[in-house]
C-alpha cells in the first residue's frame, strides 16, 4: 500500500533523466581517468629523450652567412639576452676544438683502415644523456672517451655501410673498437688512443670531456677567445609557446621535433582535464536535477507525507522508499558505466597495443566505480532523511 | 495510561479568546484511563487545538502535558499503539482505496484481520465502496472511513474531532456503536470534540472551552 501511494508520487521522466545524465558523466569519468592512466607511461617513455626539457641551439645558416662566417656566432649580448627570458632554465655553451684533429686505425689491428678528420666538442658533464665510468680524463692519461650522436651510427649501419658493402655494427661492437687520435697545433701533435663509450640522443655533435678539450685548446689551439656557434639551452616548460616565437623572432635554429611532442604531450593532457572536467560537471548537474526533483516530490506531496507521519510511519521508513528508487537507479546506471567503460577500454588497448610497444596498466574502473556508487548512495541517503525530517516533523519534536 | 494538561495555552490565541474555559490555563487537566470526555465550544475555540496538542503535531502551545507522569515533546512513539485520531478533516489518502485506508494503518501492528477489515467495512454500510477510491466518496462516507482506520490500531485513547458532523442519525448510530464496543474492549479513553451537548454517547465529564 505504502509502495503504491509512494510510487504515485513520482515523475519517471525525471528518474531516467538522472539514469542517463549520471551514466554519461560517470562513464566519462571513468573511460578518461583510465585511458590517462594507461598511456601514461607511454607519455613519460616518450618524453624521456627529451627529459631534462633541453635543445641545442644555433643561428640559421643563410648564403650572406656563409660569406661572412662571424654571423655564426652568439655574441655575449645574444647570450645574456637568452638567459634573461622566462622561459630558460640554464644554458650553456658548446665548447669547440680549435686545434686540427685526425682520427685513424693502425694496419694492425682487426678494424679496417681509415684515415680522417675530425672535429670535437664539449659540453657540461650535468647536461650529457648518457652515463658511464670511461667519461673521464686527465692530463696523465693517453686515452680520450668519445659520445657519438646516436643517429650517426643509424647512418652507417642503414646508409654507408649498405652502399659499400661494409658490415653494420651494433652499439656493443663499436664500444669494442679502439682507434687512434692525433691532435696538432702550435707547431707540436700528440697520440691518444680512443674508444667510443657511449650515443647521445640530445647532443647533435661528437663530443669529448669538457677537461680534454679546454686542455687541448690551451695546449694546441690556434685562437686566444673561443666562439661560441651552439647554446645548449634547459627549459622550465618545453611547451610554453614563447620559446618557439622567441627564436623565429632572432632567427635561431632550434630541433623543433622535440618540442612539438611536449606541446602535443601538453595539448593531450590538457584535453583530457577538459574532458574531465566537463564529466565532473554533467556528474555535479545531475545530483543537482535529482536533489531538486526529490524536493520537487517531497514540497508537492508534503500533505500525503505528512499524513503518513500521522498515522505512525516513522519518517526513516517514508525516506526509504526514495532512498531504494535513487540508491537502486544510481547503482545500475553506474554499473552500465562499468561495463561501457570497460568495453571502449578494451576496444583502445587493441587500437594502441598494435601502434606501440605497450604493456597492459592495472585497471581502475571498478574501484572508481565502487567508491563513485559509495559515495553518491552515502550522500543522496542523508540528505532524503534530512529532508523528509524537515517536512513532517514538527520542529519541537526534533 | 492517563493524559494530563498542566497550564495549557495555544500561543496563538489570545487571552481575550480563551476566557472561562474548562482546559486552557487550567493549573490540571486530567484524563483519566476508561472513561469518556466530551470537549464542547462553538467555532474557533480551539477544540481541534487541544487534540492536535494531545496528539502532537501541534507543539504551538504554552505549558505542558504529561503521559502517565511522562513529560515528552515527541508524541510519536504513542501513535501506533497508544492513542488513535479521527481527524476532522480525515487525512485519507484519496488515491487508495477504502480497504488501502484502513489497511495501510493496520499493518502497522497488524490489530485486525483482513476478513475483521472488511466486517467493519459491512457494518458501516461500505461494503459496495470496498475497493473505490477515498476521492470518489462522499463526506459522509469518507467519514466513516476515517472512523474505521482509527479504531484498527491498539489504543488507550481515542481522539475524535467532530467525528459525525457529515453522518445522519442512521449512520451516527451504526459508528456509535462499533466505537464503544472497540472502546470498552480495549479497556481505553476516549476524547470527543464538539459543537453542542451530544446524546449519542454517554460521557463522564463534559468540557467547556
Amino acid at each position: 500500500m505504502l509502495l503504491k501511494l509512494q510510487k504515485r508520487t513520482l515523475v519517471l521522466s525525471q528518474i531516467i533523466g538522472y539514469a542517463l545524465t549520471i551514466f554519461i558523466g560517470v562513464t566519462i569519468i571513468l573511460v578518461t581517468s583510465q585511458f590517462y592512466f594507461d598511456i601514461k607511461p607511454l607519455l613519460s617513455q616518450q618524453t624521456d629523450i627529451f627529459k631534462s626539457k633541453s635543445a641545442v641551439i644555433s643561428k640559421n645558416i643563410s648564403v650572406f652567412k656563409t660569406i661572412d662566417k662571424e654571423k655564426i656566432y652568439f655574441t655575449d649580448k645574444e647570450i645574456k639576452d637568452l638567459k634573461k627570458q622566462p622561459f630558460t632554465k640554464s644554458i650553456s655553451k658548446f665548447n669547440s676544438a680549435t686545434f686540427k684533429i685526425n682520427a685513424y686505425s693502425n694496419k694492425t689491428e682487426n678494424v679496417p683502415v681509415f684515415y680522417t678528420d675530425l672535429f670535437f666538442e664539449s659540453i657540461p658533464n650535468t647536461f650529457l644523456d648518457v652515463e658511464t665510468d670511461e667519461w673521464k680524463w686527465d692530463v696523465s692519461l693517453d686515452f680520450i672517451p668519445i659520445i657519438i650522436p646516436e643517429n650517426y651510427l643509424n647512418l652507417y649501419n642503414f646508409g654507408f655501410a649498405e652502399s659499400q658493402r661494409l658490415p653494420v655494427l651494433s652499439k656493443n661492437t663499436i664500444s669494442q673498437i679502439e682507434f687512434n687520435i692525433q691532435i696538432s697545433g702550435n707547431h707540436k701533435s700528440k697520440d691518444y688512443k680512443s674508444k667510443i663509450v657511449g650515443f647521445s640522443n640530445k647532443v647533435n655533435s661528437i663530443l669529448v670531456p669538457e677537461e680534454f678539450l679546454s686542455w687541448a685548446n690551451k695546449e694546441f689551439g690556434r685562437l686566444n677567445k673561443n666562439k661560441t656557434s651552439r647554446i645548449l639551452i634547459e627549459f622550465n616548460n618545453p611547451s610554453d609557446k614563447t620559446i618557439l616565437e622567441y627564436f623565429n623572432e632572432n632567427n635561431y635554429s632550434i630541433s623543433k621535433d622535440k618540442l612539438e611532442f611536449s606541446k602535443l604531450v601538453f595539448f593531450f593532457k590538457s584535453a583530457l582535464i577538459f574532458v574531465f572536467v566537463i564529466a565532473l560537471v554533467i556528474i555535479g548537474l545531475s545530483i543537482a536535477f535529482i536533489l531538486l526533483s526529490l524536493n520537487l516530490i517531497i514540497q508537492r506531496n508534503k500533505e500525503l507525507l505528512l499524513n503518513l507521519y500521522n498515522i505512525g510511519y516513522e519518517h526513516n521508513r517514508i525516506a526509504k522508499f526514495y532512498q531504494v528508487l535513487i540508491s537502486s537507479t544510481t547503482v545500475l546506471s553506474i554499473i552500465a558505466s562499468l561495463i561501457i567503460s570497460n568495453i571502449i577500454r578494451n576496444y583502445y588497448l587493441v587500437e594502441i597495443i598494435n601502434l606501440f610497444d605497450f604493456t597492459e596498466n592495472k585497471n581502475y574502473i571498478l574501484l572508481f566505480g565502487i567508491s563513485f556508487i559509495l559515495a553518491l548512495i552515502i550522500i543522496y541517503n542523508l540528505l532524503i532523511v534530512k529532508n523528509i525530517k524537515k517536512i513532517v516533523i514538527p520542529k519541537n519534536e526534533k | 495510561m492517563s493524559i494530563k494538561l498542566i497550564n495549557i495555552k495555544p500561543t496563538y490565541m489570545s487571552d481575550a479568546e480563551i476566557s472561562a474555559s474548562d482546559i486552557y490555563l487550567q493549573e490540571s487537566v486530567t484524563f483519566e484511563k476508561g472513561k469518556k470526555y466530551l470537549i464542547k465550544a462553538s467555532s474557533g475555540h480551539g477544540k481541534t487545538s487541544v487534540l492536535n496538542f494531545i496528539f502532537g503535531n501541534n507543539t504551538n502551545f504554552s505549558g505542558s502535558i504529561s503521559y502517565s507522569g511522562i513529560f515528552s515533546n515527541n508524541v510519536f512513539d504513542l501513535r501506533k499503539s497508544k492513542i488513535s485520531y479521527v481527524f476532522q478533516d480525515f487525512k485519507l489518502f484519496s488515491s487508495l482505496s477504502v480497504f488501502e485506508n484502513i489497511q495501510l494503518k493496520n499493518t502497522l501492528t497488524n490489530h485486525k484481520t483482513v476478513e475483521e477489515i472488511e466486517n467493519l467495512i459491512e457494518k458501516v454500510l461500505l461494503d459496495h465502496k470496498k475497493d473505490s477510491l477515498v476521492k470518489k466518496l462522499s463526506l459522509g462516507q469518507k467519514q466513516r472511513v476515517a472512523i474505521l482506520r482509527a479504531l484498527c490500531q491498539p489504543f488507550e485513547f481515542l481522539l475524535l474531532d467532530e467525528p459525525f458532523s457529515h453522518l445522519d442519525k442512521k449512520n451516527i448510530r451504526i459508528v456509535t456503536n462499533l466505537i464503544v464496543q472497540e472502546v470498552s474492549k480495549q479497556n481505553a479513553s476516549l476524547i470527543m470534540t464538539s459543537l453542542d451537548e451530544t446524546d449519542v454517547l454517554t460521557f463522564d465529564k463534559v468540557l467547556n472551552l
